[in-house]
C-alpha cells in the first residue's frame, strides 16, 4: 500500500533575467531556506533531496548537484538529480513522490535551480542566442542539431502540425489575448521576472516573429532562479502542518509519458501532444478523477509557448481538440471563468528557470489552492524535442 | 572529396580572456569570459553507411524491418523495436517526398545558426519511406516566408556540391520551383539550380510629395532615436554593438549609426555601410522604431529590404530597443 504524500512547505527565489549577484549555489540555498522556513522545519528533519537541474551547460559543470547537496545541509543523505528537458521540475516532483509513497523516506526536499544567462554570444553581444544554442545541444546530434534544431522550432513543428489539422483554431488574435491575460495575472506575483510587463493583445500581435508561427510576446523567457518544496508522507505531513499551521496540499495523482522523438508511421503524431494526453490521464486515474472538466479548478501549465498552452489544455481534456480557442471565446480562462490558468503568470511572464519552473508552478498552485480555498489543481511540465516528455501532478487541498 | 580547412569552432565565436566588474546596490561583482569546450573524434557508427552514401554516392538510404516492413528514414536503428527487435536492412529511398506537416521558419536563430537565418526545417516523407526525415528547406526565390512550403508540399532532395558526410550535405526545395528533368534526376546538386540572388530594389523616381513625407518621417525618427538614446534599457540592447546602416527611401537617404550603446541618425551617406536598408516608404521603418509593428516582420513581408540576411541580428536589436522604450514608458 503506497503512502499518501503531501506538500508541507514551499519557497522560491525571485525569478530574474540575470542574477549577477548570485551563483546557482546561493540560489539553490535561498530557495531551500525559504521552503524549510515555510514548513517550519529544520533541514536536519529532511531525509532526502531530489534536484531538478536541466542543463549542465547552463551551470557550466557536469554533476551540478554535487556542490549544492552539502550547501543545502543534505550531506550524508540520499541525493539524486533528475533531468528531463523542460519537464525536469515536474519529473523531479514525480520522483520524490514515488520514493516517499514507497516508504523509502518520510520527508524530502525537492529543489529546482537554473542559471541560464551566464551563457553569452560574443558575436551578437547578447545572451539569448547562446542560451538557445545551449538548449540546442539537446536535439538529436546526428540528424537534427546540425541543421538548426532549437526548442522553439521543434515546438513550432508540433503547433503547425496541429494547425494543419485544425486550421480554425489557435487564431492569432486569441493567442494574443491569452498572452495579454497572463501579463495581467502576473501583476500579483512579486517573484516574477516580468511582474510589471503588462502588454495588450495589439502589442502581442505586433511583436516580431521569432520562429514562425511564434511571436516574441508569445514565448517564455529565460530565467535564473530556484524553487523548492518540502514533501512528507501523511503522518509526518500532518504533524508538520499542525506545527506550522499551514494546511497540507496532497499530491493525489501523478502521471508521466514520453513519446517517440521521430515522426511518421508508428512514431510521433506531430499534430498531437500525446505525452500530455497520457500523463494527464494517468494522473487523473491515480487521483480518481473521472471528469476532469468538473474537477480541475486551477491549472499551472508549462506554457513554453501560448499556442502549446492551448493544445495542452485540449490534451488534458479540459477543452475539445480543435476548439482550444474556446478558452477565450467561451471565457473558460478569463477572469471569473471555469479554469484559473497560470495565475502566477506562467513561464511566459513569471519566467522559465528550466529545472525550477514546474516546481515554481507547484508552489503557485499550492498557494492558490490555500488562498482561494479551492480543492483541485493540475500542475504540468513539458519538455524535450517536439513536446516529447510530460509529467503531470494533481494537487488537492482538503 | 575535398575537406574544407575550417576549425570546428570558428575563431569569430571565441572571446578574449577578459574580466570586468559590475556594480549592483553599491557592491562589485566579478564577471569573467569563459568557455566549456570538448573536442571529439566522433564515430558515426551504424549510421556510417547512410552518411557515406550521401557524401560519396548522392543516394538516400533508409532501413526496412524484415518483419513488419516499415521503412525508416534516416535509418536510425538496426533492429525494429516494434517487432521484438527483428533486424532491419538498408534500402535506397527516392529523392522526392512530401512535407509531413507545415514547417517552422526560424528568424531568430541560436548563435550557431545566425548566419543561416531565416531558415526552414521540416520533416519530409520521401517516396518509399514511412517515417519523416528532418531537412533544411529552401526556396529558390529568395527569403523563405510562410506559405511557400506547407503540409503535403512536394519537395526534392538536393545535394550540396561540397559534401562532408553529414546531414547538412542535403536540403530540400519545392519541386514546383524545378524543371521536370531536375525533379527526376537522382543526386541533383545545388549548382544545377538557378538561385534567385538578392538584388537591391530599384526605387521609383522621387516626387515632391515623397520629399515632404521623407522630411516628416526623418524628423520623427530623429526624435524616436533620441528617446532610445536616453533610455537605459534600450542602450543596453546595443551594448557592445557597432553598425553603420545606410537607409534608402523614396524621398531620400540617411544613415543610422550604432556604437556600443549609442544610436544616432544622420543625413549623410556613410561610406562602406555594414548593410543597406531599402524602405520605399520611410514610415515603414519609422513604425518599427516607434513600436508600431516589428521591423523584422516588415523584412519578412518584403516591405523593407536588407542587403544581408546576417543583419537580422541588428534588426532584432532595433525591434528590441523599440520595445524597451515602450516598456519604460509604462513604468
Amino acid at each position: 500500500m503506497s503512502k499518501r504524500v503531501g506538500i508541507v512547505g514551499a519557497g522560491v527565489t525571485p525569478f530574474k533575467g540575470r542574477w549577477i549577484e548570485k551563483t546557482y549555489y546561493e540560489l539553490a540555498q535561498m530557495a531551500t531556506r525559504e521552503a524549510v522556513k515555510d514548513a517550519e522545519v529544520d533541514i536536519g528533519d529532511i531525509d532526502a533531496a531530489f534536484y531538478g537541474i536541466y542543463n549542465d551547460i547552463f551551470e557550466r559543470t557536469a554533476i551540478p548537484e554535487h556542490a549544492i547537496h552539502g550547501l543545502c545541509g543534505m550531506q550524508n543523505k540520499f541525493g539524486i538529480r533528475i533531468t528531463t528537458g523542460g519537464a525536469t521540475g515536474a519529473y523531479t516532483m514525480s520522483a520524490a513522490h514515488a520514493y516517499i509513497a514507497a516508504g523509502r523516506f518520510k520527508t524530502a526536499l525537492v529543489l529546482g535551480v537554473e542559471k541560464a544567462t551566464d551563457c553569452f554570444d560574443f558575436l551578437s553581444m547578447s545572451a539569448t542566442p547562446e542560451v538557445i544554442k545551449s538548449i540546442g545541444w539537446s536535439g538529436d546530434s546526428f540528424f537534427e542539431q546540425p541543421i538548426g534544431w532549437s526548442a522553439s522550432d521543434s515546438y513550432a513543428e508540433v503547433v503547425l502540425a496541429y494547425m494543419d489539422e485544425y486550421p480554425d483554431d489557435l487564431k492569432p488574435e486569441i493567442t494574443a489575448q491569452i498572452s495579454a491575460l497572463l501579463s495581467q495575472q502576473v501583476k500579483t506575483n512579486s517573484y516574477a521576472q516580468r511582474q510589471h510587463d503588462q502588454v495588450t493583445p495589439e502589442e502581442v500581435m505586433n511583436s516580431r516573429l521569432v520562429v514562425y508561427p511564434f511571436k516574441e510576446l508569445e514565448i517564455c523567457v529565460y530565467t535564473e532562479g530556484a524553487s523548492a518544496l518540502i514533501l512528507a508522507e501523511e503522518e509526518t505531513a500532518r504533524a508538520m502542518a499542525k506545527n506550522s499551521g499551514k494546511p497540507v496540499v496532497w499530491i493525489t495523482g501523478v502521471g508521466e509519458a514520453n513519446e517517440h522523438s521521430f515522426a511518421g508511421k508508428n512514431q510521433k503524431n506531430m499534430s498531437r501532444i500525446m505525452s500530455d494526453y497520457f500523463a494527464s490521464r494517468r494522473a487523473y486515474e491515480m487521483a480518481g478523477i473521472k471528469n476532469p472538466t468538473g474537477a480541475i479548478q486551477i491549472v499551472e501549465l508549462h506554457d513554453a509557448f501560448v499556442h502549446q498552452l492551448e493544445i495542452s489544455m485540449a490534451e488534458f481534456g479540459l477543452v475539445p481538440l480543435g476548439s482550444a480557442d474556446s478558452l477565450i471565446e467561451e471565457n473558460l480562462m478569463t477572469p471569473g471563468g471555469k479554469y484559473i490558468v497560470n495565475p502566477c503568470g506562467g513561464l511566459i511572464y513569471c519566467g522559465h528557470a528550466v529545472g525550477a519552473s514546474n516546481i515554481m508552478s507547484a508552489w503557485s498552485a499550492r498557494n492558490e489552492l490555500i488562498e482561494r480555498k479551492l480543492k483541485t489543481a493540475l500542475v504540468h511540465g513539458t519538455g524535450s524535442t517536439i513536446a516529447q516528455f510530460t509529467a503531470c501532478m494533481i494537487l488537492e487541498h482538503e | 572529396m575535398p575537406q574544407k580547412e575550417t576549425r570546428v569552432i570558428p575563431s569569430d565565436y571565441i572571446p578574449q580572456i577578459e574580466s570586468y566588474s559590475e556594480k549592483i546596490d553599491g557592491k562589485d561583482y566579478l564577471i569573467t569570459n569563459d568557455a566549456m569546450y570538448t573536442f571529439y573524434r566522433r564515430t558515426r557508427g551504424e549510421f556510417s553507411p547512410f552518411f557515406l552514401a550521401l557524401r560519396d554516392e548522392k543516394i538516400l538510404l533508409g532501413c526496412r524491418c524484415s518483419q513488419c516492413g516499415i521503412v525508416r528514414v534516416p535509418p536510425f536503428l538496426t533492429h525494429c523495436p516494434d517487432c521484438n527487435f527483428a533486424p532491419t536492412e538498408l534500402i535506397e529511398i527516392e529523392q522526392v517526398g512530401v512535407m509531413n506537416s507545415t514547417p517552422p521558419i526560424t528568424y531568430f536563430a541560436t548563435s550557431l545558426f545566425q548566419h543561416m537565418a531565416p531558415y526552414g526545417r521540416g520533416r519530409v516523407i520521401f517516396g518509399g519511406a514511412d517515417t519523416a526525415m528532418s531537412v533544411l528547406l529552401y526556396t529558390t526565390t529568395g527569403i523563405l516566408v510562410p506559405g511557400i512550403i506547407r503540409r503535403g508540399t512536394e519537395v526534392k532532395l538536393v545535394f550540396k556540391d561540397d559534401r562532408v558526410g553529414a546531414v547538412t550535405d542535403v536540403f530540400c526545395v519545392p519541386t514546383s520551383e524545378l524543371a521536370q528533368e531536375q525533379i527526376e534526376k537522382k543526386g541533383l546538386q545545388e549548382s544545377e539550380i538557378d538561385w534567385e540572388s538578392p538584388v537591391e530594389p530599384v526605387l521609383p523616381d522621387t516626387t515632391d510629395k515623397d520629399r515632404v513625407l521623407y522630411r516628416e518621417a526623418l524628423h520623427e525618427m530623429k526624435s524616436v532615436i533620441e528617446e532610445m538614446n536616453r533610455n537605459e534599457r534600450a542602450r543596453k540592447d546595443i551594448a557592445g554593438w557597432k553598425r553603420h546602416i545606410l537607409v534608402k527611401t523614396k524621398g531620400g537617404q540617411f544613415s543610422i549609426l550604432i556604437d556600443d550603446g549609442n544610436i544616432g541618425v544622420e543625413e549623410v551617406e556613410v561610406a562602406s555601410p555594414d548593410f543597406v536598408i531599402v524602405s520605399e516608404d520611410p514610415r515603414t521603418l519609422l513604425d518599427g522604431l516607434s513600436y508600431r509593428g516589428a521591423i523584422t516582420d516588415s523584412v519578412i513581408s518584403k516591405k523593407l529590404w536588407i542587403s544581408k540576411n546576417m543583419e537580422f541580428s541588428t534588426i532584432f536589436k532595433l525591434d528590441r530597443m523599440a520595445r524597451s522604450v515602450a516598456r519604460s514608458k509604462k513604468g
